[in-house]
């Protein structure tokens, strides 16, 4: 037992000083078993192919250059549908949010439009727009800006009254008291929607991808699944899954942790 | 106080109730009733091409054809159906796997990585391989559900369990808990509104990757209805699917998981987090 509890109190303080050492470290298990179960071919090697062919149809689909451009593909296609997403969201959220016969009106609305859900408007899409990237961006936009307006909502009707009347009675005009009371109380809220709204909108460009993509990610592992090529399937899994980890937990989680810190302590 | 007079309190206020109930059903229903009224003005009045957008008129035929002809009530069931065993596989395994894991701090530290990785992968991403290892139907469909179910709430399991502060596993340990006991009455509750967040998160993305798969890998199911009826410029059906889809989703989420959520943090959420 002494020597495991060695290797493992290294572990702790290897992670104590680096910390993101174990958000990878725990995947070197998994592959060592993927390696040997595919090793041992327990299922076929068409169904399940190992990590070392993966890794090859990285190597040689990055080589010919079609990886990068899918990748660039999906990348900027989340991110113009996401901006637009936030540029519509926040001010209808705020407007909803601040108005009540607004919200009576149109919140309801709201839970049914986003009940739809972004890829059961694919076809209808298809239909209006045909195949390409307006399809796609409508699909995000859509996916993004439901978190973002449900939440600005709620962040918006969580502030007390009395800060809009202390703001109010101190002499702020109502542009003010948007800018100083109802943005910064709001903005906690608004954060968790963006964060919620872009891996909604993640999934949703893969489905697009999938269903009526011409490139992309979700289009590499489809054109894979028509070939039968398991590995690609694989690779594009992996890149998602890596993709999506690096951007939630290095990007967004800590915006969202700083805004909470920030603007979150207003009593409430 | 007479028990006659006290019954009639009690039942002026379900009255009351009731009334204020309804009232604001009506007021939840109001603005469906106003779009309603814009779609059935508005699509005769710009005279749309039915390929573009349906009429109200064309898309209530095509309910009432759907239904009586029996295809309507086939696709929610195979929906439903697969919803429904999908989940429930998933919780059967997520659950445990999650409080063994969230038992010791060690593996739960250790293991939070991988399943914060795979809930990502959740739902969509495993369409295409999903359809290869068990080929177009049911099984591909119930497998994308399941592993869309599965890992998040086995991570939130086991986020909800680590959580739980050690002084409360100490008190009941003290108390003389045996393993059982501490699993059923400190562990479980504790990890109680994590675990139906975790569900109500996790059934979302499910749902999202049910219509998905089924507009790619299957012959019945609504999905599949959207995805066929698009090949014909259908339109009435498409938005018939897409009105169904919704409202199902939302009695699902708003009638049974919200309820669910609410109540379960009300009633074992208020323990005090570390």
């Amino acid at each position: 037992m002494t020597p495991l509890l060695k290797i493992w109190s290294a572990y702790v303080r290897l992670t104590a000083r680096w910390p993101s050492i174990a958000s990878i470290v725990p995947f070197i298990p998994l592959f060592a078993a993927w390696w040997i179960v595919t090793a041992l071919e327990i299922f076929p090697r068409v169904f399940l192919p190992g990590p070392g062919e993966v890794w090859q149809s990285f190597v040689s689909l990055t080589w010919k250059g079609i990886l990068p451009e899918y990748l660039q593909d999906s990348i900027v296609r989340l991110a113009v549908g996401a901006a637009w997403g936030i540029a519509l969201g926040i001010p209808l959220g705020i407007v909803i949010g601040m108005s009540s016969r607004a919200h009576a009106a149109l919140w309801p609305l709201l839970l049914f439009f986003q009940a739809i859900g972004d890829i059961a408007w694919l076809p209808i899409l298809v239909i209006w727009f045909g195949y390409g990237l307006v399809t796609m961006t409508a699909v995000i936009v859509y996916t993004v800006i439901f978190p973002v307006v449900l939440n600005t909502v709620l962040g918006v009707r969580s502030i007390p009254v009395n800060m809009h009347r202390a703001a109010l009675s101190l002499g702020a005009s109502r542009a003010r008291v948007l800018w100083e009371v109802v943005l910064p109380g709001a903005l906690p809220n608004i954060v968790t929607g963006l964060r919620n709204g872009l891996g909604y909108g993640w999934r949703a460009l893969i489905a697009a991808e999938i269903i009526v993509g011409t490139s992309g990610i979700g289009f590499l592992m489809f054109d894979a699944r028509r070939a039968g090529s398991v590995v690609e399937i694989l690779l594009g899994m992996i890149i998602l899954g890596i993709l999506w980890y690096m951007v939630d937990s290095w990007i967004l989680a800590p915006i969202e942790r700083a805004t909470g810190q920030r603007w979150g302590l207003v009593g409430r | 106080m007479r028990p006659g007079r006290l019954g009639g309190r009690i039942w002026q206020q379900r009255a009351m109730r009731l009334r204020q109930y309804l009232s604001s059903a009506l007021l939840f229903l109001l603005p469906f009733a106003v779009l309603l009224a814009l779609w059935a003005a508005l699509i005769p009045w710009f005279n749309v091409n039915p390929r573009l957008f349906p009429t109200l008129g064309s898309v209530v035929a095509a309910g009432i054809e759907s239904i009586r002809d029996g295809t309507l009530p086939a696709h929610i069931g195979a929906s439903l159906l697969r919803v429904f065993v999908g989940t429930v596989l998933a919780l059967a395994a997520a659950i445990p796997l999650g409080v063994l894991m969230g038992v010791s701090p060690a593996v739960s530290a250790f293991l939070t990585p991988l399943f914060r990785f795979f809930s990502v992968l959740a739902g969509i991403a495993w369409i295409p391989i999903a359809s290869l290892w068990f080929g177009y139907g049911f099984g591909a469909i119930t497998f994308v559900i399941f592993n869309a179910v599965f890992f998040i709430v086995t991570y939130n399991t086991l986020l909800g369990v680590s959580t739980i502060p050690l002084h409360v596993r100490n008190a009941a340990a003290s108390l003389g808990a045996g393993r059982t006991a501490m699993l059923t009455e400190v562990l479980l509750p504790g990890a109680l509104p994590n675990i139906v967040t975790g569900i109500r998160t996790g059934l979302g993305f499910a749902w999202r990757g049910l219509i998905a798969a089924e507009m790619i890998a299957t012959n019945v199911g609504l999905g599949y209805m959207l995805f066929v009826a698009r090949d014909f410029y259908r339109t009435e059906v498409i938005v018939l699917g897409m009105i169904v889809i919704g409202v199902l989703w939302l009695l699902l989420d708003r009638l049974l998981l919200a309820p669910l959520e609410r109540r379960t943090i009300e009633r074992w959420g208020m323990v005090q987090r570390a």
